[in-house]
Formats: structure tokens, C-alpha cells, sequence
């Protein structure tokens, strides 16, 4: 299995790429967080509320030095917790603003209830999740926490790299403000939060033309004609509200594709709601992953050109199409292997149970992966280990570097 | 299976209900029940759901009710708001409670019964009027349907309801004697009961997933129809409105004067049309504002708070406003001639509102001047002549023609005139009943001599002068011994709270020096030397309460002491000179008297009824009434006994804050000797209108807005003509803006009873 | 007669059919407080009663934008209206958060303290019930002592006393809170307009009449109400920074249980063995109110 050259004449070692310039940006080198305070300041974010918690906190510190010096034209509080973080972010959405906040771990379970409530309000707002666990304490990467509110109706989008979380965030903002779904942006913790590394920074005007001032909504306070918002609902009416929010949501994969296409168009980075690398009919092995193990599996299956790559950047609502469409070469008795950095508390991780449900009826095997929980480093040599499970006698749920 | 649904108002036990009687079941046969309500978010007495399923195998069915086999209506007035007949089976029942018989309600194809459960549980105090609670009831009217017995649920009603079990299960028991209809036995119901249909009570009729266009919009949480689309005025069980009640001061006016009625209209300053009200009832204003003891005053429901609105003074100053008013005189429309015997305020009230009603009256006087009592027993310094004069002279100008000087007897005057009204007052002292009893002069004697005659027996300054008695006449006796420099003291055998003089007459008597001494009774009387006169008399002390429920004097053995005075005047009572009835023995009273001789003679005054002006005025007004009555063959009917009065226990206090009494000026000289200037003065406008605020309006709107202010359910609103009304599509029936109300002008009733 | 216009409420801010039981608090005070504050209000609710009272899908009560959120965090919702608003340049509107005494003493204790610390420009009234009524009447730490709730039925009767929560405010050194009573409406719209015209963070406590929750005859609301202030046993006074003024001195001295005696949660009180709590509440009130006459003369 060690790097043999094809037969049928696929590059092995493509050569690595040379980074690409991009006019109009400055190029900078920073952290990931810093890279979603910018992302906000270039949205022209209009409301913040603020609340600390590792491995977030230097999202929102970074804010509130662009308003302190005037960078950043918006309102910024410091509040009393992640409840009233979401609760004051729901306030200013109804008021009209393009709000802005991030948070991690205990912060968004703590923020739970008011979740459900902004989305089912159909609020567009986005923030930044800072992927940790909870209780006994660890502050390190894990997706558990944002994968564990999938059901609170919000769209996830999970980006790889700090320029990722950039631009996903801008497009998230056109996503949020077309679909009036609120949008949940997740890095990890500190592969990505606290990592710095080179990330081309559009110029504002560039910024301004791909995303237009926030237009009022129909959930939007109009001072001359007074409503009642999110008063009590009988189950008939409670029916047909979910009905229309069904229908909605049920765009999102299409938008958020074309709006990804016209992200690439507008800005030179072009990113799919996930990303096929190296999947054909040669394939005989897929990794699923989010987030920054993608880098990483991307660097090891260059060594392997039966391997292949599929990178989830949506997962809420979770593409079905694109994920059916870039598995669709496979061969009959091609494996996939899925890594979750999550455990919510069943046999098989958050991935398997979506790829699962968007696979259903197909005849690939599938095999579930825990790495990487509570910040376990996921280097190379674990993908390797997996990539050697997956071809030897592997289980249906199999836990690497336990003990 | 059997399937019963069940529609009443949030409270009234119907969800209770419905489990009990689940567990009744269970234990009747080991039947499988299930009870639920279909839970909303209205409040207390808004219309309800509550569904029970009972079957003889297991219930594969959880949902809500559709299809019923009996519907049960806790509350009536919910027919008319839900369509609680929806969907009920061909041959099945429905049971209401309503006082109606069954009978009343024919359903097509159904049997209906009916049980009057809020009557029988009101009458074993479950629940509040305002929300009775009824599920016992219900609950016992079901048993009879269903031929359960009362042991059974009895039992089941002390296992379930922990307040008041035995009221409750009475409420059973009374309610299954009283189910109207359950003759007709139900065999559907029975025969649901234990039948398990081979295929359940379900009828598809929408087939289809069609989603109506209009939701392939955006829907979001947010809406504006305005609230008001709700008529929560079909949760009311008790109705409020306004209803004006009879203030105190009106009902205790034994002339009939509408008090509350002129304070207000003199609050607004509308000073004419304030005397005009009280002119029809009463023709001296002025004379009653100056010496009538205000029972209004003393049942004025601001005692409570501070003291009685000063009403004399409000009267007095807007009767002497028109003391000189010119009056046009009443044509004479009937041919029937009136005669009355006596001037006083009785007979001139009785001759003017028959001069009114279109009579030629003329009334006979004996003294030579008009006015009765009170022109020969009120002196001048609380009557003066020219107020006396002026009123009388408006009834004069009326068309009243009064012969002075004229003692006459009914006899005499029967074959002139077709009636004679007799109202000669009570002019004849009472006698003391001891010995020596011819050593003392007559109080009203010496009243009417010295006014009529000024004629002061002689009395000068510095003599003593013993006055017996504790009345006006006992009062005004010794005032008017004192303005003859004379040194009177008053002996009275109570003490000063049972005196019966006017309070303030008395209070203005001590203040002037005279002199009264309490628990004190003559015992003899006996001359001493040329000119005194010895009177003994005897200490009393207060014993048991009499039948006229004040405390019966009794004397102190052994505490006798005698004294001389210049004079020894009784003032202890009067009666009433018969000889206008012309001896015949008949005891004086109100109206139409027979007499011996078949004389049409009425009577009226003091002696019919009263004692003072005012009682006078009021027998006055009758005797007219009934004389009008009687000539126009009408029959005379007592004006009917008034609605509740305001009493204090009506008024809420918390809106009503103390202010001070106006109190008259008094006229207080140096030396009272010759000097008969009134002693009260009257108030000026300002003071009127002051004291006017201070009014209570006891049962009538004075538009304070408290109902409007503290209607939670924002159904009270101003007219177009600016009165308060209550939009009853909206009114809950909560109560409070009759219990704000500060003047009772507010009353509850059963909703039943608002149209 | 008076003219119609010297009633209280000049023009009616609320549609009638409120859903609320009858003789409840929460209509009348949402009434008066609409008729003072207009259009220009965006009203922030947390769960209580008036989620419900306020008109479900598709009515609404208040003739001006009412957003609902959820229970423990209105004050947080109310900063983000506030920014909004601001932001717009809508500077003439009053954002106003309308909550029970459980949003406010308990869940919502947290978020009211941060809106308040933070001197948010936002009015807060709370309509204290003395439990959770929108749920069947369950204990809060509102709830007075001796009080019969479903959560501290028959002899488990309440035996704690309920937080001094005018104090916690004062704590926060506010530019203005106070207490009010429907049974003084003059007084209560008196302080709605000053708070209405106050910045920064103002609250009002009102004593909120409840007669399923209270066990009272829904007619004597604001009678109990009236003997609430009359009794001491609910001083109205108000607060500019550190600085207490009491609005209402009774002219007698009225036994609290002349308040009490009207309310079925205190029933079980006046049976001998337990009066001399009732001798508690009345030294617990005199000794507020001494407090309370201290604090104003400093």
C-alpha cells in the first residue's frame, strides 16, 4: 500500500503549489481568530455582544479594539453571560442590525435554548464557534459542542483554514441575510484559533460589493407598524410555521453552493459546500473530515493515490447532493473512513450518522474513526493509522490512540 | 366504546370532573377509561374543553373527540359561543346544566337532559357566585344517566375532592334526584358503553397533503390583528352595570326632597335649578334650611369620614337666593273646592300642591297670622318674620287663599266645601302629672304669646326661670327667657344624648348661658310667697332601656331638693287640639278620616304624624296626593318601598378624603338682652359651593372614572354623550369597578339577567 | 359632571381581550403603562402570564411592537432592541421589558443585574405575583413567607422570605427604581412617566393583584392592593441613585393581617398554632419600614 505509482497514470506526488496572489487583498499573517474579528469588521458588523471563554476570547477582545479605535463602526457589550450573548444578539436582529458574536464549548450549550429561539425567530446573524468540550474541564479542539446543536436549526459551515474562516464568514452573511436562518461559522481550537498563518485580506470595497447593507426582514421592528414577535403559537399555526421553515432550509445547499461560486468569482477563492479530492473510480478509500484535519489528510494522501478526500465545509443542513455527487465515481467496493474529532454520546459520531442518512441505500462501506477528542493532536501518523485500519479488518466504529 | 365531551369555563371543576367520573367507571366494571382536557392557555372562565373515553377493552386512541355519543354543556350561556354539538352521534345525548326542562330543548334524533347544577351547588356553597364550582353535580346528573349508583360515586367524590367532600357529595345526590329528562333512558349511551365497535368512530373525510398556497411564503413568528378580535365578554358569569340607588339624605327627608339631587346641581352652580328641585317637594326652603333638624345631615353617609354635609346651609341659602320671586298663579281647573284647616307648614304644603293641581283651595287660620308652629312656636332668632312671611306669600300668590282669624270646625265647613283637610297641628302642652301642676305656665303658650302679643308675662331682668323639659320648645322657651334678661336653667331628666332639641340648638343654648341641669325630674310644684314659685325635684339616674329604646330615668330615693324660681314654664310634649274634627272620638291620622258625622275629612301635620316642619311638608305632600286621589277616583297608592339604600358599608371610603365641615356663623353678642337678630347665619356662595364638594354622591355617577381607571380589560368606555358605559363584549365580569365604585352607582347581577 | 377627559388614560394603547383572568394585574398595568408610553415603545417580554394575556398567534394586545423571548434573559433582548434602536438614530423610543416576578427574582436575575450594572437605557417593569402563576402558581423566591403555592402545599407551607429585590436594585446604584400599586394609579403613572423620561437603567416593581393565584374574589384586586400599601406590607417609594423617598405614608398603623385576611395563601396562618407567623411578617414589615424611613433621611 506504500506509495506505489499507479498503473493508470495519475500523478502521484502532484507538485505542491505554488500560494496564490490575490489583488486587491493585503496579505497578513494571523491567527485564526483574528482572522473572524476581521471577517466581521469587513461585514460591517453592527452589534456585538460580548463574552469571554477560551479558546474564543481573543475573537471578541480583537473587536472590541476595532471599535475602541474606531475601526469598527458598532456597538459593542460586554454581557453577562453566552445567554444573554445570544439573547441580546436576537434583540439587535429584531432592531434591524447585522449582528455578530462567537463563542465555544459551554458558552453554546449554555446558549442552547436561546439558539432555537433566534432560528426558529428566522433571524439572520452569524457567529463564530471556537470548537471545545465541557465539563471536566478542556478547552482544547474538539467539534462536540457545535455538532451537538445541529438540531437548533442553524446553518454550520466549518472552515479549514484561517483564510477559510474569512471568506466563509462573509458568504455566510449573504447566506443568513438571503434564507433569514441564522449561521454558525466553526474553527477549531487552537489549530486554527491560535495559529497564525498567512491569510490574504480583501480590501473593504472589495468586501462591500459582494455584501450589500442588511435590508429589514420580516421579523424586523417597524416603529409605524407595530407587531407581536414570537408570541404564543397553537399547533395549527405552530405547523405552518415549520412548514415554511422546512421549505427554506431546504434551499440552502443550492444557495450556499451558488453563493460560493460567486465568492470565487468576486475574490479568486473558490470554495464548494465540500470539497472531492482525489475520488474516482481508481479510489478504493475516502477520509470524511472538517475543519483543519483536512489539512493534514491532505498532506498524507498525497501518498496515496487510491486515497481520497472528502471535505465537508456545510454540515448543517447537511449536503446531500454534493456528498452523493462527489462519491458518485467510487467503485463498487471503495471504503470510506470517516474521522470525528466529536462524541455525542451514541456508538457512531455526528458524521457517520449524517453521511449515513445521505448515503442510505448505497453500497460503500463505511467505517467511523474517534480522533482527535478533547484536543488529542490528529497528526499524520494518525491518518495513517486509520488509512491502515480502514484496509485491515476494520470495525464499524473504531477508536485510535486510546490508552 | 363510549365517548362523552365535555365544554365548560376554565374553573369550574369540568376537568375534575371528568377524571372522577373516569374512575368511577373503573370501578363500576373494570372498565379501561381515559380522561384528558384539551389544554389551552385561556384563563378563568373561558370556554374549555374536556374529553372521556370508556370501553370495555383497551382505548386505541389518544387524540381528541370528535365524534361524541354524549356532549356535556357545564355552562349554558356556552351554547350560544361554541358549537358544542359538533359531530355528536345520531341517538346520542346531550346533558346541560340549566335551570330549563329538558323538554325545552328538543334535538333532533338526540335525548337531551338537563340538571340545575349551579342552582344546587350555589345552595351548598361550592364556589362563588361569580364562579360556581359544579363538577359534583355534574357529576351526580351523569350517574343518573348512566344508572350508577350514588354510593358509588359518593364515595369516589370523598376520595377525590378535598374541600368541603360532604357539601359535594350532596351536590351529587341532589343533582341525580334532579336530572330533567332521564325518563327517557338512553340505550345508545348504555350500549356504547359496553359495545367495542368493530371498527372505531373514525371518518376520514380529507384525503388530501394539499398545502394551501398562501403558505409558500416566508412564515415567520410575527403578527398584528388586533386583540380585540377576542370577545372575552362570553367568559362573564356576573354582569356588572350602573344603577343609580337612593342616597340616604333623600330617603330620610321626610318631605321627599331630592338632597343628592340639589347639592349637586348647586355644586355645578345651576342655583335656580337646584331650588326649583326642591320645590317639588317642599314650598319653604328657607324656612326648612333654618329649623329642620336635618335628618338628611344626620343620616348623611359622610358621618362616617368626618361629619354630615352641611345641607340646611346649601337649602337656606338657595331659598333666600328667591325669597322675593314673583309666582304666577295656578289656573283652577276642577271643580271641587278644597278647604284646610290650619296655616301651618302642613295645611299651606297640602293647600299648594292642590292649588297646583288645578283646586280652588282656601285654608282657615284661627290665629291672625298665618304660619301655624311655625310662626307662633319658632322665635324669631332662628325664624325671622320676613323669611316666614315671603314663603308664605309665594303660596298666597299661588292661588291659596288663606282667612285668618278663623277658628272653624270640620262641620262647618262641609256643606262649602267637597273636602276639608284638617291639619291643625299640636298646640296643647302635655301636663306634667304632679301636684301643683297649675304653678306652671305652658311652654308653647308663652312662645306664641309673647310672638304673636309680645307679651313676656312680665319677665324681667334678673328673675330665675325654671324650664321643664328637653325639646325644641324646652330650648327655645329658655333662649327666648334669656333675650328677656330673665336667668333660665332647663331641667331635664336624661341626660344631654337623649335630649331630643336639635343638637345644635342646644349647643347654641349653653353657648348663649343657659343654663341645663340633667337627671333631674319635678316632683311638685308649690307656690312661694307673693311671687316664686318652690319646685322640687328629684335626681334620676338612667335604668333600663324603654320600648322607645332610650334608657328609662328612674329617681334617686332620698336625693330630693326644692328650689324657688320667678317662674316654673313645662315644655314636655304637646298634642293636638281636636276640636277641628269637632269632638268626635277618632284618633287623628294620616288621610282620609271617617268620622261619625260622614264628612269627607283628611288629616295631615302634626296631628297625623311628626313634629317638626319638614314631617309636615312630607304628610303635606301625601294628604294632596291622596286627596287628588280620592276626587279623581284613583286609587292612592303609597310610594313603593325604595331599593337597597346606600348605607355606609356601600360607600368606599378610600376615595373620598376628609374636609372640614362648613360650619354658619353664628350671631354671638356681648349681651343678648332685647336682641332677637338671628343667631345662625347663612353661608355665602363660595362656602355653598365649597360644602357641595363634600358631597358623596351615595348612589349616583358622579363620572369620578374609577370603573374606567381600573377596568383591567379595557371594556369600559365614554359615550358620545359622555357617560360611562360598559362594552359587555369585552367585560370579564371581574367585579372591580363595582367595588371601586365609590357611591355604589355600580351593582352586580347574574349575566342571565343582562340582555 | 366631570368631564371625560380627566380620566387617567386619555387614549387606550391596548386592544380589549386581553387573556387574562379575571381581576388580574397584569391588563390593568399593561394598560396604564401603554396609555403613558405610546406608540414609539418596543415592549421585551419573557415568559409569564403576559406571554400569554398578551394575545396569541395572530392577536396582540399592546398597539406597539412587543418582541417575546425567552425567560432568563429579557433584559438581554431589551439591550440588543436598545442598541439597535440607538444605532437607527431612533433615539425618541423607550424600550421597555415587562416581566413576572419569577423572570425577575429568579431565572432572570442574572441578565437584570448585567442590563442594570451596564446602565442600560431600558425600563424594567416587573409585575411581582408573588409566584409562578403562568404555570399553576409554583413557589418563586418572590413568594412571601407563609404563602401556600403548589410547590409548598398545605403545611409545607413557604417558610422562607422572599428577596428584597428593590434591594439588590439599589445595589446597582441605579438612576431610578420603584415600587408602585395598581390601587394608586395616580403614584404609579406619576413614576412610569419619570421613568419614562429617566436614561439608563429604571425599574418598577408593581404589586401585581392575582386572584387564582392569591386565592382572592377577583372584584377585591385592587382593594388588597390598597390595604398591601395601607399595611406597609408593599411601601411605595422610589430610589434616585442612593437616594430613597417613600411616596406614601399610612396615616394609621394597620395590622398586616388586615391585607392578609383577604387572601386564601394565608388562610392556614390565622389558624392559632400558626398566627405568630403572621406576629413575623408584621415585625418583618415594621422593621423594613424603619429601614426604609432610615434610608430617606440619609
Amino acid at each position: 500500500m506504500k506509495k506505489e505509482n499507479s498503473q493508470n497514470g495519475i500523478t502521484l506526488e502532484a507538485p505542491f503549489q505554488d500560494p496564490p496572489r490575490y489583488p486587491r487583498h493585503v496579505q497578513v499573517v494571523m491567527k485564526g481568530n483574528y482572522a473572524a474579528a476581521e471577517a466581521a469588521r469587513l461585514c460591517r458588523a453592527g452589534f456585538i455582544p460580548a463574552y469571554p471563554i477560551t479558546p474564543q476570547t481573543t475573537i471578541v477582545e480583537r473587536l472590541s479594539e476595532m471599535v475602541a479605535e474606531g475601526k469598527l463602526d458598532a456597538t459593542y457589550i460586554n454581557m453577562d453571560s453566552e445567554h444573554s450573548v445570544f439573547a441580546a444578539a436576537m434583540g439587535a436582529a429584531i432592531g434591524g442590525e447585522r449582528v455578530f458574536t462567537a463563542t465555544a464549548g459551554n458558552g453554546l450549550f449554555y446558549a442552547h435554548e436561546v439558539l432555537q429561539a433566534i432560528a426558529h425567530f428566522r433571524l439572520p446573524m452569524v457567529m463564530c464557534n471556537v470548537g471545545r468540550p465541557s465539563i471536566p474541564w478542556n478547552i482544547w479542539s474538539d467539534q462536540s459542542d457545535s455538532l451537538s446543536q445541529r438540531d437548533t436549526g442553524w446553518i454550520q459551515l466549518y472552515g479549514e483554514s484561517s483564510q477559510e474562516v474569512l471568506d466563509t464568514i462573509i458568504q455566510a452573511y449573504v447566506l443568513t441575510e438571503k434564507l433569514q436562518i441564522p449561521v454558525m461559522v466553526v474553527l477549531d481550537a487552537f489549530y486554527q484559533s491560535h495559529t497564525s498563518e498567512n491569510v490574504w485580506l480583501p480590501d473593504q470595497n472589495l468586501v462591500d460589493r459582494f455584501l450589500p447593507p442588511i435590508q429589514p426582514g420580516p421579523m424586523s421592528i417597524d416603529l409605524k407598524q407595530p407587531k407581536s414577535f414570537g408570541g404564543l403559537m397553537p399547533p395549527e399555526h405552530y405547523n405552518r410555521l415549520n412548514y415554511s421553515y422546512w421549505k427554506t432550509v431546504n434551499q440552502t445547499e443550492a444557495l450556499s453552493g451558488k453563493i460560493a461560486a460567486d465568492f470565487g468569482a468576486h475574490f479568486g477563492r473558490m470554495y464548494d459546500n465540500v470539497e472531492a479530492v482525489n475520488i474516482g473510480s481508481h479510489t478504493r478509500l475516502v477520509l470524511v473530515t472538517l475543519s483543519s484535519i483536512t489539512s493534514t489528510a491532505r498532506g498524507v494522501i498525497r501518498d496515496y493515490p487510491e486515497i481520497g478526500l472528502l471535505k465537508l465545509r456545510l454540515f448543517k443542513p447537511f449536503p446531500k447532493e454534493a456528498v452523493k455527487k462527489a462519491l458518485a465515481p467510487l467503485s463498487k467496493d471503495a471504503a470510506i473512513a470517516i474521522v470525528e474529532r466529536n462524541f455525542l454520546g451514541d456508538n457512531e459520531g455526528a458524521i457517520m450518522q449524517e453521511m449515513k442518512r445521505a448515503l442510505y441505500g448505497s453500497h460503500y462501506k463505511m467505517y467511523d474513526f474517534f480522533a482527535g477528542l478533547g484536543g488529542k493532536d490528529v497528526p499524520p501518523e494518525t491518518i495513517e493509522k486509520i488509512i491502515h485500519r480502514a484496509f485491515h479488518q476494520p470495525e464499524a466504529v473504531n477508536w485510535i490512540d486510546v490508552g | 366504546m363510549l365517548e362523552i365531551r365535555g365544554h365548560a369555563r376554565g374553573g369550574q371543576g369540568m376537568v375534575t370532573a371528568f377524571e372522577i367520573l373516569a374512575k368511577i367507571f373503573s370501578k363500576l366494571d373494570n372498565f379501561q377509561v381515559q380522561a384528558f382536557p384539551a389544554f389551552g392557555v385561556e384563563r378563568t372562565g373561558a370556554p374549555i374543553q374536556a374529553f372521556l373515553r370508556v370501553a370495555k377493552k383497551e382505548i386505541l386512541n389518544r387524540s381528541n373527540i370528535y365524534h361524541p355519543h354524549l356532549v356535556v354543556v357545564f355552562d349554558e350561556s356556552l351554547l350560544d359561543q361554541v358549537p358544542v354539538f359538533d359531530g355528536l352521534e345520531e341517538g346520542g345525548a346531550v346533558l346541560i346544566n340549566t335551570e330549563r326542562p329538558a323538554s325545552s330543548l328538543a334535538i333532533p334524533g338526540k335525548t337531551a337532559y338537563t340538571v340545575p347544577a349551579t342552582r344546587i351547588s350555589l345552595e351548598l356553597g361550592l364556589g362563588s357566585k361569580s364562579l360556581p364550582i359544579i363538577n359534583a353535580a355534574m357529576i351526580g346528573a351523569l350517574a343518573r344517566i348512566f344508572e350508577v349508583s350514588l354510593e358509588l360515586v359518593q364515595e369516589a367524590i370523598r376520595a377525590n375532592v378535598p374541600a368541603k367532600p360532604e357539601a359535594n357529595m350532596e351536590a351529587a345526590a341532589r343533582a341525580l334526584r334532579s336530572v330533567s329528562g332521564a325518563n327517557g333512558r338512553n340505550p345508545f349511551l348504555i350500549e356504547s358503553l359496553h359495545a367495542q365497535p368493530e371498527k372505531e368512530n373514525r371518518k376520514v373525510e380529507d384525503l388530501s397533503f394539499d398545502i394551501p398556497a398562501e403558505i409558500n411564503g416566508m412564515e415567520a413568528p410575527y403578527w398584528s390583528a388586533p386583540l380585540s378580535n377576542n370577545k372575552t365578554g362570553n367568559w362573564r358569569l356576573i354582569t356588572p352595570s350602573y344603577e343609580e340607588r337612593p342616597a340616604p339624605c333623600n330617603s330620610s327627608c321626610p318631605a321627599g326632597t331630592d338632597v343628592r339631587g340639589f347639592v349637586r346641581l348647586t355644586s355645578e352652580q345651576q342655583f335656580d335649578k337646584a331650588l326649583e328641585l326642591i320645590s317639588r317637594h317642599n314650598p319653604f326652603p328657607s324656612i326648612c334650611g333654618r329649623v329642620c333638624p336635618n335628618f338628611c345631615e344626620q343620616n348623611c353617609n359622610r358621618n362616617e369620614l368626618d361629619r354630615g354635609l352641611n345641607i340646611g346651609a346649601i337649602e337656606r341659602f338657595l331659598g333666600d337666593r328667591a325669597l322675593d320671586a314673583k309666582v304666577e298663579p295656578a289656573p283652577v281647573r276642577h271643580k271641587e273646592r278644597i278647604a284646610v284647616i290650619g296655616s301651618g307648614p302642613a295645611g299651606l304644603t297640602a293647600g299648594l300642591r292642590l292649588c297646583e293641581k288645578g283646586y280652588a283651595v282656601t285654608v282657615f287660620e284661627a290665629l291672625p297670622q298665618a304660619g301655624g308652629m311655625m310662626r307662633a312656636g319658632i322665635p324669631r332668632f332662628r325664624l325671622p318674620d320676613e323669611v316666614l312671611g315671603q314663603e308664605i306669600r309665594r303660596i298666597e300668590q299661588r292661588g291659596v287663599k288663606i282667612v285668618l282669624n278663623k277658628k272653624v270646625n270640620v262641620e262647618e265647613l262641609a256643606s262649602s266645601f267637597d273636602i276639608v283637610i284638617a291639619a291643625t297641628g299640636s298646640h296643647v302642652g302635655s301636663p306634667l302629672r304632679i301636684d301643683g301642676e297649675e304653678f306652671a305656665r305652658d311652654g308653647l303658650n308663652f312662645l306664641r304669646e309673647f310672638k304673636l302679643d309680645h307679651d313676656a308675662d312680665g319677665l324681667h331682668q334678673g328673675q330665675e326661670v325654671a324650664i321643664i323639659g328637653g325639646g325644641n320648645t324646652a330650648i327655645d322657651v329658655a333662649r327666648t327667657v334669656l333675650r328677656l334678661g330673665a336667668m333660665p336653667t332647663i331641667y331635664y331628666r336624661r341626660t344631654i344624648k337623649e335630649m331630643p332639641a336639635i343638637a345644635q340648638e342646644v349647643k347654641e343654648a349653653l353657648l348663649e348661658g343657659v343654663k341645663i341641669e340633667f337627671l333631674v325630674a319635678p316632683i311638685a310644684l308649690a307656690p312661694a310667697g307673693p311671687a316664686k314659685v318652690a319646685l322640687t325635684l328629684t335626681q334620676m339616674e338612667m335604668g333600663e332601656p324603654d320600648e322607645s329604646g332610650r334608657r328609662r330615668p328612674i329617681p334617686v330615693s332620698g336625693s330630693e331638693r326644692t328650689i324657688l324660681a320667678d317662674r316654673v314654664i313645662k315644655a314636655i310634649g304637646q298634642r293636638s287640639d281636636l276640636f277641628a274634627l269637632g269632638q268626635q272620638p277618632v284618633e287623628p291620622q294620616q288621610g282620609y278620616i271617617e268620622l261619625e258625622s260622614g264628612t269627607s275629612v283628611f288629616c295631615a301635620g302634626d296631628m297625623a304624624w311628626g313634629g317638626t316642619v319638614t314631617e309636615a311638608i312630607g304628610s303635606g305632600n301625601k294628604v294632596a296626593e291622596e286627596v287628588h286621589a280620592y276626587l279623581r277616583g284613583k286609587p292612592y297608592h303609597e310610594q313603593e318601598t325604595l331599593p337597597e339604600i346606600v348605607l355606609p358599608k356601600d360607600i368606599n371610603y378610600a376615595y373620598y378624603l376628609p374636609m372640614p365641615r362648613h360650619y354658619n356663623k353664628l350671631h354671638h353678642p356681648k349681651s343678648l338682652t332685647g336682641d332677637f337678630t338671628e343667631v345662625t347665619r347663612g353661608m355665602d356662595e363660595q362656602e355653598v359651593i365649597a360644602e357641595t364638594s363634600r358631597c358623596l354622591h351615595c348612589g349616583e355617577c358622579f363620572n369620578c372614572g374609577n370603573c374606567y381607571n381600573f377596568c383591567p380589560d379595557a371594556a369600559i368606555h365614554v359615550d358620545e354623550e359622555g357617560r360611562l358605559r360598559i362594552d359587555y363584549d369585552y367585560c370579564k365580569g371581574c367585579g372591580i369597578c363595582v367595588q371601586e365604585c365609590p357611591c355604589s352607582a355600580m351593582q352586580f347581577q347574574l349575566t342571565e339577567a343582562v340582555s | 359632571m366631570k368631564p371625560a377627559l380627566e380620566f387617567l388614560i386619555k387614549d387606550e394603547k391596548v386592544y380589549s381581550g386581553a387573556l387574562s383572568c379575571r381581576g388580574c394585574g397584569w391588563s390593568l398595568l399593561v394598560r396604564h403603562l401603554a396609555s403613558i408610553l405610546g406608540e414609539n415603545t418596543v415592549y421585551v417580554a419573557p415568559a409569564s402570564c403576559f406571554s400569554i394575556i398578551s394575545g396569541p398567534y395572530p392577536l396582540r394586545e399592546l398597539q406597539a411592537n412587543l418582541v417575546h423571548t425567552v425567560f432568563a434573559a429579557a433584559p438581554a433582548t431589551a439591550t440588543g432592541v436598545r442598541a439597535a434602536l440607538d444605532r437607527q438614530g431612533k433615539k425618541d423610543t423607550t424600550v421597555v421589558i415587562l416581566a413576572g416576578d419569577g423572570g425577575t427574582f429568579d431565572i432572570g436575575l442574572q441578565a437584570l443585574s448585567g442590563a442594570a450594572a451596564r446602565n442600560e437605557n431600558l425600563l424594567y417593569i416587573v409585575n411581582n405575583n408573588g409566584a409562578y402563576m403562568n404555570t399553576g402558581i409554583q413557589t418563586s423566591t418572590a413568594t412571601p413567607y407563609g404563602a401556600v403555592t403548589t410547590t409548598n402545599p398545605g403545611k409545607g407551607f413557604k417558610r422562607a422570605w422572599p428577596k428584597d429585590l428593590m434591594g439588590i436594585v439599589a445595589a446597582h446604584n441605579m438612576p431610578y427604581a420603584a415600587t408602585a400599586s395598581l390601587a394608586f394609579l395616580e403614584d404609579l403613572r406619576r413614576k412610569v412617566e419619570k421613568a419614562k423620561n429617566t436614561q439608563g437603567f429604571r425599574l418598577l416593581m408593581i404589586d401585581g393583584p392575582c386572584p387564582p393565584g392569591h386565592k382572592t374574589d377577583p372584584a377585591e384586586s385592587i382593594h388588597i392592593g390598597r390595604m398591601a400599601v395601607e399595611t406597609r406590607l408593599f411601601p411605595l417609594f422610589e430610589m434616585e441613585r442612593q437616594h430613597y423617598t417613600i411616596n406614601y405614608r399610612p396615616e394609621k398603623y394597620i395590622p398586616v393581617e388586615e391585607c392578609m385576611k383577604y387572601q386564601g395563601r394565608f388562610k392556614h396562618l390565622f389558624a392559632p398554632e400558626n398566627k405568630y407567623m403572621i406576629d413575623e411578617v408584621q415585625a418583618h414589615t415594621d422593621q423594613y419600614w424603619v429601614r426604609l424611613e432610615a434610608l430617606e433621611e440619609m
